[in-house]
């Protein structure tokens, strides 16, 4: 009986390619677009996440809090206190710096680059790898004798330099007030897709390069903050918890005098965010859908009309009220779940040839596929009720009579 | 009234046959007592119908005849559980339809009843094997079932070669020749035409005529409502109908038509 009655849709939808497409069309958009929305935010969700696992997902900073009036010198990092906080943390810390970083024209004969030099410690490359093409890394002399020796990426030396092979060339640079010479010992080629690139704003003309931290320090060979890479196996929570406490007993103050701030809470907190906006752009998209179920139930009805003859014929047969109803919410359901069908192909498709243009791993979650899907029959059904209903209810002599 | 236990039976979905449809072999297919239809416009009230009361054997082969506004329709649409009448019963083998549910009255049409209209009422763009299979499909049957026992039909109309044409590729002999077909799908004890002749060619009617003394020699019983006198010169029993009441209800010889008049006269 349900394949006599998926049959008996099926035909019908047949009979009336143009009108059942033209209802299903509400659905497709309705499903289309909210599979897309849905997919972009996912996709654009898992993009960040990347990006902050490129970052450094066990990242965390911590400085003096800005709230705090009474700045010390003390509160500020030395050398020999980062050296210690090492040294105390030892099985959670992977990497600890300064999180210097600067802005300096950079001038290599007539060429003046705008460059971005972040100060970094000799071991930076084993907690954010990089692919050298030229030359080497800074290392541990470069750190200590506080060289003038940079890394940068490939396409900040073809900027500056015109050529990629940029290792013994020298530029001339004024960080903190002091013009030098600056000497590239390496360079490595950045690895990103199109749009973490636009995110991390870099390409363009601007270029950008490593140097030893010990270069950018403040008065006294000072730092205003430090940045820690954890382990990978290290609960962060309580790691950076103990290390402000630490920090704090060191030098006097209160925990929360100092500033916090750790990847996984700013990655948290966007995807939360992008979360948010991709479920309330999804949700007005949904509005869609009910004005797709509202067309579906308008040609229902349209239908039930025309084959009011029809369903007295099949009354006098011995229809009974349960079979018309099934008849007709059978062909409603299965309008609207084709309709969706056809939208989760269409957002999906809209979606994956978008992110295969920008380069971008897409990200189209089954759940959400399975709720479309689900969310098309129920209106499909739900919208199917009444003109069914209205279908079972008529009278077969009414209906027989009916021209 | 089904007693409860029974409706209960049928809601789980256990297949028992309900009283109202068990086979009933009393002698009277048909009673109607003191049957009354009112019709209430609004306004006026329309009596369609007078006390009538009429049996029909098992195996008769019955025309209903008179003028439209006669109430010959509105006893039509009473005799196929199509319609229920004001006051007084109507027993179709055996059981009173006056207390019937809507989709109790749709089983009795299914088992009890193989309709033939005037205008054929085929599903249109559904083939004639589909619309012969029709009442099998509400009577639950399986596929092969009904596919087989279609065929058969179709055979026994002589269409089993235009099985797979869609009513409106066929001629209207055909397509009423479809409809009697469907109308014995699930061997009902009664076919009701109504007007089964009314569109087509005299030919054709004839054809259609035949096939209906064809199934009454087979012992069904056989309902034609019509006003036409050749039509009803078919059957052996005419009962006129004449605002609402019965005029007349006298036996009938049965004419041959043309084509078998000959044969039998040799055969006497």
């Amino acid at each position: 009986m349900l394949i006599e009655n998926m049959s008996m849709a099926f035909a019908a939808i047949r009979v009336n390619k143009m009108r059942s497409f033209l209802t299903m069309l509400g659905i497709i958009i309705g499903i289309g677009s909210v599979i897309s929305i849905v997919s972009i935010g996912d996709t654009m969700r898992n993009l960040f996440s990347d990006i902050y696992k490129d970052v450094g997902i066990t990242q965390g900073y911590l400085y003096i809090g800005y709230w705090v009036e009474d700045v010390r010198e003390s509160d500020y990092f030395t050398l020999d206190e980062m050296e210690r906080i090492r040294d105390v943390f030892a099985d959670e810390i992977a990497y600890i710096d300064s999180n210097a970083y600067t802005s300096a024209d950079a001038s290599y004969r007539r060429t003046t680059v705008s460059f971005d030099f972040s100060g970094i410690d000799a071991n930076y490359i084993d907690v954010q790898p990089v692919d050298m093409v030229y030359g080497r890394y800074l290392n541990e002399g470069d750190i200590l004798g506080r060289r003038r020796n940079v890394v940068m990426d490939t396409d900040s030396a073809r900027l500056l330099f015109g050529e990629e092979n940029a290792v013994g060339k020298t530029f001339r640079a004024t960080i903190y007030g002091s013009t030098d010479e600056y000497t590239v010992v390496g360079v490595y080629r950045k690895n990103m897709n199109a749009f973490q690139a636009l995110l991390m704003g870099s390409g363009g003309d601007t270029g950008s390069a490593f140097i030893p931290y010990t270069l950018l320090t403040w008065p006294n060979d000072t730092f205003y903050a430090i940045r820690v890479f954890a382990g990978d196996d290290v609960d962060l929570t309580s790691f950076f918890a103990r290390l402000q406490a630490y920090v704090a007993r060191t030098k006097n103050r209160q925990p929360q005098d100092w500033y916090l701030q750790t990847a996984m809470d700013e990655m948290t907190m966007v995807d939360s965010v992008m979360g948010g906006l991709s479920a309330a752009v999804g949700g007005i998209a949904a509005i869609s859908l009910l004005v797709g179920g509202i067309g579906i139930m308008n040609i229902m009805l349209v239908s039930v009309t025309e084959r009011t003859r029809e369903i007295g014929i099949r009354k006098s047969l011995g229809a009974k009220t349960r079979d018309i109803m099934i008849q007709f919410l059978t062909e409603s359901a299965i309008l609207s779940a084709c309709g969706g069908a056809i939208g989760i192909l269409l957002g999906a498709g809209v979606v994956w040839i978008g992110g295969s243009l920008a380069g971008i791993p897409v990200v189209v979650k089954p759940s959400v596929v399975v709720l479309a899907v689900s969310f098309s029959a129920v209106v499909g059904i739900f919208f199917g009720i009444y003109p069914a209903s209205r279908a079972a209810r008529s009278n077969p002599i009414d209906a027989l009579r009916y021209e | 009234m089904i007693p409860y236990t029974d409706r209960l039976a049928g809601l789980l979905g256990r297949r028992k046959t309900p009283p109202y449809l068990t086979e009933n072999l009393s002698e009277d297919l048909i009673v109607l007592d003191r049957l009354v239809k009112i019709y209430d416009t609004g306004t006026i009230k329309v009596l369609g119908l007078k006390k009538i009361s009429l049996t029909i054997r098992r195996g008769e082969f019955v025309a209903i005849m008179g003028k439209s506004g006669s109430g010959k329709s509105t006893l039509m649409n009473i005799l196929g559980c199509l319609d229920q009448p004001t006051l007084g019963h109507y027993y179709l083998d055996g059981v009173d339809t006056a207390s019937l549910s809507p989709d109790e009255l749709s089983e009795i049409r299914n088992h009890k009843i193989g309709f033939v209209f005037q205008s054929f009422n085929l599903i249109s763009r559904t083939s004639a094997l589909k619309n012969v299979e029709l009442p099998m499909t509400y009577a639950r049957k399986s596929k092969r079932e009904r596919r087989e026992r279609a065929m058969e039909l179709l055979k026994r109309v002589g269409l089993e070669a235009r099985a797979d044409h869609m009513p409106n590729e066929l001629s209207g002999g055909q397509r009423q020749r479809v409809a009697i077909a469907r109308a014995l799908a699930n061997d009902p004890p009664l076919i009701l035409a109504d007007e089964p002749t009314g569109n087509l060619d005299t030919a054709a009617s004839e054809e259609i005529m035949e096939l209906f003394s064809r199934l009454h020699q087979d012992g069904a019983t056989v309902v034609v409502v019509t006003h036409e006198e050749n039509i009803a010169a078919f059957t052996e029993r005419i009962i006129r109908f004449q605002d609402g009441e019965v005029v007349s209800d006298r036996k009938n010889r049965p004419a041959l038509p043309e084509s078998r008049r000959g044969k039998e006269e040799i055969s006497c």
